[in-house]
């Protein structure tokens, strides 16, 4: 904890165009293994192409194996924003006046910077103690995102860092629940409004699930991410902090999104029914060993 | 302008009815026209419409030539023409309308002896220019210094001048040699066909009316009148083109320094941005001229903008991405606040960017539509058109004026010619050597900045890769670039 807080000290006292100076001597030429540049800001950690492939490839692979493995998505988010992607992001963000503002304030999302104590008081259906619920029924909190590393450009970074902490949001907009079946979806919706490659390649893990989920997400889940994500505005220009006492249909409304089927409720009454055919079935044979 | 359609009328007839009867048709013209118009035209070789760079540098060129000299000449402006002659600002103060001047334009002033009245302590040249695109930042670097190191000696690209200054210099020759009429104050009132005297038959002259009543007969009548010029319009020459639908906004800035190279080596900056190009020239000391082409409303927001914020969107213009300017466009205000924070995030490299702006000159900054024209010949029976009469350019490669002084240069000599063979100066036979000289190379240049103008407003797509290589190709084929660097200063290889 003290190292971070150093870090943060750190941060502030390093002139901005040093910070700046070294992202020029970066993109202006490359560097070997053995000569490894100085970070362009705190915790980052500066990757050849080869590397930054590599490090894309085995995470991909890793993850795919282990979807609970967070930290090996965050890698290949990282290693596959560059080029283009997080810098169109950005743009769009630049675009936007609410999303220039995020950039310029640099929030941060964490249990420390939001009161669940303030969130569970808010009124229902308001933006905050809609994202309360969704922790708590998922019991999940906002701390669990770790810090960006292998993009260069610092800027980027926190774009990259924003679109982390802003994900439960999302989840929180969509209602979309953090099993795999849900993660999918809202990864497919991610895509079509953020372009990162890392969600379109987590969709890959649809392999991994059972016949009537992958069934489910492309009758329903997929046709929904694709028409929302598309149609919707930029969801990183939202400001979160500044949505959480406003109705959360109205912030719906506002960004173009439509909340999908409930996930966890289809679930629920699917598994119901098979509960219920499989008690029936077991009666049927039941009253026939009788007879 | 109605006995200038008549005649017309008459010559076009002239293809279907023998050359008698089309004869007694204009006898009877005349017959009423000369009822009408009685005051006597004075009769002079050449007639210059227009006291612009061109016209004068004209006069200047007639006036100064042993051949020439002994024409009778006029000029007809109608502004004041001693506010130009007495042209004189402070040492920190700049006119907004300055043009870049190349080696050629320069050696030919010199020869007709006007560039020594040209103020130097307000002439700037510069030895480098640094050009790139806005979108990809491929970069092309024009220095001249690596041709003094192969031992060609260090010359300047080009010369950045104020108009006024080139004026008023050309004037003071003018008033040196002597021997032109000037009418300055004076509105051309109409141009038409003179009539048959019992002295001389003026019926296939153009006679200038004066507002003041003065009508003046030309042997030669020179169009140097602009753009919308009086006498094309007489001699029923068509002007094509199009509008950019740009603007291109000046002002005079004051910047941080004099220049990354001092006041010895000056740099021209160029950065060509989705709306159009954006310059920033020098001038001397810590004064730069600025050209910044983009849209009609941009145009009208940037003059909008308190001095504080329009030095922030030059500055930001020449360093922040095109995301971040249209961002900025539209702000009503703010602009410098923003510009402080985005610098912080955006890469440059200082040394290569123009230094920052600290100030604008007040009242400086204004703006001018863009467009291409290009008249279908420059010369007609006892006409000949010069400058932006002939043909108007988009600023981004400088060399509208340059244009110009390149056709003046043409047509004296033409006239030199004509004058020491005994020919007639206004016969088109004799000016046609000025229209084969100028049109294709004019033609040429026009077309090239137009499509450049149209290469850097595509926003995306695989034209801008392709241009960005291409401009990176250029910058490292040496030979190449030293051909196009003596093309843009007038002084290489003449390929038209």
């Amino acid at each position: 904890m003290a190292f971070l807080i150093r870090q943060q000290a750190l941060r502030g006292a390093l002139p901005r165009e040093l910070l700046a100076a070294c992202a020029i001597s970066l993109n202006s030429r490359h560097f070997i293994v053995l000569n490894r540049p100085p970070p362009n800001y705190p915790g980052h950690v500066p990757l050849t192409r080869i590397e930054k492939a590599g490090l894309a490839l085995g995470s991909a692979v890793m993850s795919l194996m282990d979807p609970h493995r967070g930290d090996l998505i965050a890698a290949l988010g990282e290693a596959t924003a560059t080029p283009y992607f997080i810098y169109r992001l950005r743009d769009a963000m630049l675009s936007d006046p609410t999303g220039r503002r995020i950039l310029r304030d640099r929030p941060r999302i964490s249990s420390k910077t939001l009161s669940m104590e303030y969130l569970r008081a808010l009124p229902e259906n308001t933006v905050g103690r809609t994202y309360a619920d969704w922790l708590d029924r998922e019991g999940v909190s906002p701390d669990t995102r770790s810090e960006v590393q292998y993009i260069d450009n610092e800027e980027c970074a926190y774009v990259m860092q924003r679109y982390r902490e802003c994900h439960d949001f999302y989840h929180a907009l969509t209602g979309l629940p953090i099993v795999r079946e849900g993660e999918i979806a809202l990864k497919a919706f991610e895509f079509a409004n953020t372009l990162l490659p890392m969600t379109a390649l987590s969709t890959f893990a649809i392999t991994t699930l059972k016949k009537n989920e992958r069934d489910r997400f492309w009758k329903i889940y997929l046709p929904w991410a694709v028409k929302n994500g598309a149609q919707s505005k930029e969801v990183i220009n939202v400001y979160w902090e500044e949505q959480l006492e406003r109705d959360v249909d109205g912030l719906r409304a506002e960004l173009g999104v439509e909340k999908p089927v409930d996930l966890r409720t289809i679930r629920k009454a699917e598994r119901e029914r098979w509960r219920a055919e499989k008690e029936a079935k077991k009666r049927a044979s039941d009253s026939l060993g009788i007879n | 302008m109605k006995p200038t359609t008549a005649s017309a009328r008459t010559r076009q007839l002239g293809n279907y009815i023998c050359s008698s009867c089309s004869h007694q048709l204009r006898r009877q013209r005349r017959g009423y026209a000369s009822v009408t118009q009685s005051i006597k035209p004075s009769i002079y070789d050449v007639v210059c419409v227009g006291g612009g760079p061109a016209g004068l540098s004209l006069l200047a060129a007639l006036r100064s030539s042993p051949a020439t000299a002994n024409l009778k000449v006029a000029l007809v402006e109608s502004q004041d023409l001693s506010k130009t002659r007495d042209f004189l600002l402070p040492p920190n103060q700049f006119s907004n309308r300055c043009s870049s001047l190349t080696p050629s334009s320069v050696r030919f002033l010199d020869t007709i002896g006007a560039w020594k009245h040209v103020k130097k302590e307000r002439v700037q040249g510069y030895t480098e220019m640094q050009v790139w695109d806005g979108i990809s930042g491929a970069r092309i670097e024009f220095d001249w210094h690596a041709e003094k190191e192969a031992g060609r000696g260090e010359r300047p690209i080009a010369f950045m001048n104020e108009n006024l200054n080139l004026t008023s210099g050309l004037l003071k020759r003018i008033d040196e040699l002597g021997g032109v009429e000037i009418m300055d104050r004076e509105r051309v009132e109409n141009i038409g066909f003179g009539e048959e005297s019992e002295e001389v038959d003026l019926r296939m002259w153009p006679v200038v009316e004066l507002n003041g009543g003065r009508r003046l007969a030309a042997r030669l009548l020179v169009g140097a009148d602009g753009a919308n010029s009086p006498v094309r319009a007489f001699s029923g020459i068509e002007s094509r083109g199009w509008d950019y639908e740009r603007h291109g906004v000046v002002a005079t800035l004051e910047t941080e320094g004099s220049g990354w190279g001092g006041d010895a080596s000056k740099t021209a900056y160029q950065r060509f941005l989705p709306t159009g190009p954006v310059a920033m020239l020098p001038l001397p000391g810590n004064y730069s001229t600025l050209v910044w082409s983009t849209t009609p409303a941009l145009a009208a927001h940037l003059k909008t903008l308190s001095p504080k914020d329009f030095i922030a969107m030059v500055n930001a213009a020449f360093r922040l991405s095109p995301v971040d300017l249209a961002y900025m466009h539209t702000q009503a205000s703010g602009q410098a606040d923003e510009f402080s924070w985005r610098a912080q995030h955006t890469e440059f490299d200082m040394q290569r960017i123009p230094q920052k702006a600290v100030g604008v000159q007040e009242g400086s900054i204004a703006s001018f539509p863009l467009k291409l024209r290009h008249a279908d010949t420059y010369i007609g029976e006892r006409v000949a058109l010069v400058g932006d009469a002939a043909h108007t350019i988009h600023p981004l490669a400088g060399q509208g004026l340059n244009q110009g002084q390149g056709d003046v240069e043409s047509l004296v000599k033409t006239i030199e010619f004509a004058v020491t063979h005994g020919q007639d100066i206004g016969v088109e036979m004799s000016l046609e050597q000025y229209n084969v000289e100028r049109y294709a190379a004019n033609n040429m240049l026009l077309g090239v900045c137009d499509k450049l103008h149209k290469l850097y407003t595509v926003e995306s797509g695989p034209l801008v890769g392709l241009r960005s290589i291409g401009l990176r190709a250029i910058n490292s084929l040496g030979p190449l670039k030293a051909f196009l660097m003596a093309q843009a200063a007038g002084t290489g290889v003449k390929i038209l």
